[in-house]
């Protein structure tokens, strides 16, 4: 039994979005769908020329927060949606009747509608392959060229996300909702 | 009961407002079956509902129907359950139209929701206590086999005790299950404009006028706004009780939207003074739905019954752009807009716009309405027979 969780050091992302193509490949996720599972944000410089920010462009790296306590959870009126022994939010299709209440109630727009399942997909921090497998990293992560994303278990202080969430300040989004997402900012 | 056939079913009075209300029932069944093909041909892409606007036109008018259901379930009890004399004319009348209503509620449900059978398998199996969907589904299953031996013991077997105890139940479990469903927009964290107590609260109350508006149009359209003496002093009960709600109604929302607005609370604030100034809030739900009945009920000091029954029509229309804007509005807001700070993405509201599918399902329902209410009419004898 583990904690899986993810810690994001965004600065260095480069937006090359090497996550995006492995996540599709290790998952089989449709190709040409922006935003299925995982995604690059981009956030442009602020300014007008010649007075422009470039502190301000930003690459912000985003999926399902695994909350430890999820809306799309409490929402799924045939628990669908679920914590696996691992804590990871996963999705059983055979279950799903889409009504696709979970993807109103996701305050972090992580949920699709997968067109071969017709059933609501998401991020599962590859728990049905890689982790499957015996692996220990998720595929976004293995191919970052930047080491951009960190996995791993949260109750193990050994760990290295608990190790770099030990040491360095962080921020999680929409924290104030109760979410208790397990995706973690590194500032 | 009455004896049922074929010949009986199409033989009606060839008025001109009854070929009317045929012609549109058998379009709007036609537009039903029409939709109902094209979506299991196109699944979900037969309809305009996307990621960002995941509900649409199917949920607003499932939600128009079951509050027409749960409306009529009150008002009817007034007189049936808590014995008001003048109401209790109304009960049997009222309680067809409830199963009627909510049934095609299930039918235009049942081509939104992606996998209906799979959903009475697993809410039974692997039921989502947390979820207000599952408790809002379960307590109107419960409400529709309460209601349906109410009116058998109404109609078919009389038997008041067993009615009234019915009655009792159906109307327990169709307020649970009503405010439920108001619930299922009230417990969405992730749209502040939604989040909160008022949901629940209005749902009773919306229902409690649309069974109002409906009882005006049955009876208009059964007497065709010549009303016998023993009807006249319950329309204009009606009418006060109707009134009063109305006034309940405005406050309501009046506030809502001041305590909205009040601070400019991101996300909810940008969205409710969004929401007051579309043509669907101001026309549909304040002048259809709310000013025009109001004031035909103020300044006739409660007496204007005929004018009451056009103005219920307007009601109804009002009533609808409720539902639908309560849809729109919860969703409207755009997700990747909260996270602004976090990505460059043009800062506009989300649009949508019903498919011609969602039109002819949506309102089709209403022809299923229509013609099970006329099935009803012919097939039981829905006028109070005086036992009480």
């Amino acid at each position: 039994m583990a904690r899986y969780g993810m810690a994001l050091d965004y600065k260095n992302c480069i937006n090359c979005r090497a996550c995006e193509s492995a996540c599709k490949q290790e998952n089989s996720i449709l190709l040409n769908k922006d935003h299925y599972r995982i995604w690059v944000g981009v956030k442009e410089i602020e300014g007008e020329w010649p007075n422009l920010s470039i502190a301000s462009s930003v690459f912000h790296p985003s999926q399902c927060q695994h909350c430890d306590n999820a809306p799309c959870q409490l929402v799924c009126p045939t628990n669908a949606t679920y914590y696996d022994q691992n804590g990871v939010v996963r999705v059983n299709p055979e279950q799903c009747i889409l009504c696709t209440y979970c993807i109103n109630a996701c305050p972090y727009d992580a949920r699709y509608v997968d067109d071969r399942t017709t059933t609501v997909d998401k991020c599962n921090f590859c728990a049905d392959t890689r982790i499957a497998r015996g692996e220990s990293t998720t595929a976004c992560q293995a191919t970052c060229p930047t080491k951009v994303r960190i996995f791993g278990d949260l109750d193990d202080p050994n760990s290295e996300i608990s190790q770099v969430l030990s040491k360095r300040e962080y921020k999680q989004v929409k924290e104030s909702l109760g979410t208790k997402p397990k995706l973690f900012y590194l500032i | 009961m009455n004896e049922f056939s074929i010949k009986n079913l199409i033989t009606f009075q060839k008025t001109p407002l009854n070929l009317l209300v045929a012609v549109i029932t058998v379009l709007l069944l036609g537009a039903f079956v029409g939709g109902a093909v094209y979506f299991f041909l196109h699944g979900h892409h037969a309809f305009n509902v996307t990621r960002q606007h995941p509900w649409g036109l199917l949920i607003s008018m499932y939600v128009f129907f079951v509050v027409s259901s749960t409306g009529l379930c009150i008002i009817s009890s007034i007189g049936h359950v808590f014995g008001i004399k003048e109401f209790q004319q109304i009960g049997k009348r009222a309680i067809a139209g409830a199963i009627i209503t909510l049934l095609s509620g299930f039918a235009v449900i049942a081509l939104e929701v992606g996998h209906p059978v799979r959903m009475l398998i697993y809410n039974v199996l692997t039921p989502g206590l947390t979820s207000a969907i599952w408790w809002m589904g379960t307590l109107y299953g419960i409400y529709l086999v309460f209601i349906m031996f109410e009116f058998f013991f109404l109609t078919v077997k009389v038997n008041h005790k067993w009615s009234k105890i019915f009655g009792i139940g159906g109307l327990l479990a169709g307020l649970a299950a009503h405010s439920n469903l108001g619930a299922v927009f009230g417990f969405l964290i992730s749209r502040p404009s939604a989040n909160g107590v008022f949901y629940p609260v209005y749902f009773i109350l919306s229902a409690m006028i649309t069974g109002c508006y409906l009882i005006y149009l049955i009876y208009g359209f059964k007497y065709r706004n010549n009303y016998p003496s023993h009807v006249i002093p319950m329309l204009k009960k009606l009418n006060k009780i109707l009134g009063m709600l109305l006034g309940v109604l405005i406050f309501f929302e009046a506030w809502k939207i001041i305590t909205a607005l009040y601070g400019d609370m991101p996300e909810r604030a940008e969205t409710i003074f969004h929401v007051i100034q579309s043509p669907t809030f101001i026309f549909g739900e304040v002048l259809l739905g709310m000013l025009i009945p109001f004031f035909i009920i103020l300044f006739s000091n409660a007496e204007a019954i005929k004018p009451m029954v056009y103005a219920s029509l307007t009601g109804m229309v009002g009533i609808f752009f409720m539902r639908y804007d309560l849809v729109h509005d919860t969703l409207i807001y755009p997700m990747d807009m909260l996270k602004r700070s976090e990505y460059q993405l043009p800062p506009t509201f989300v649009e949508y716009f019903p498919s011609a599918t969602e039109f002819a399902i949506g309102f089709g329902g209403i022809g299923i309405t229509l013609f099970l209410f006329y099935v009803a009419e012919k097939l039981f004898n829905l006028d109070d027979n005086g036992e009480h």
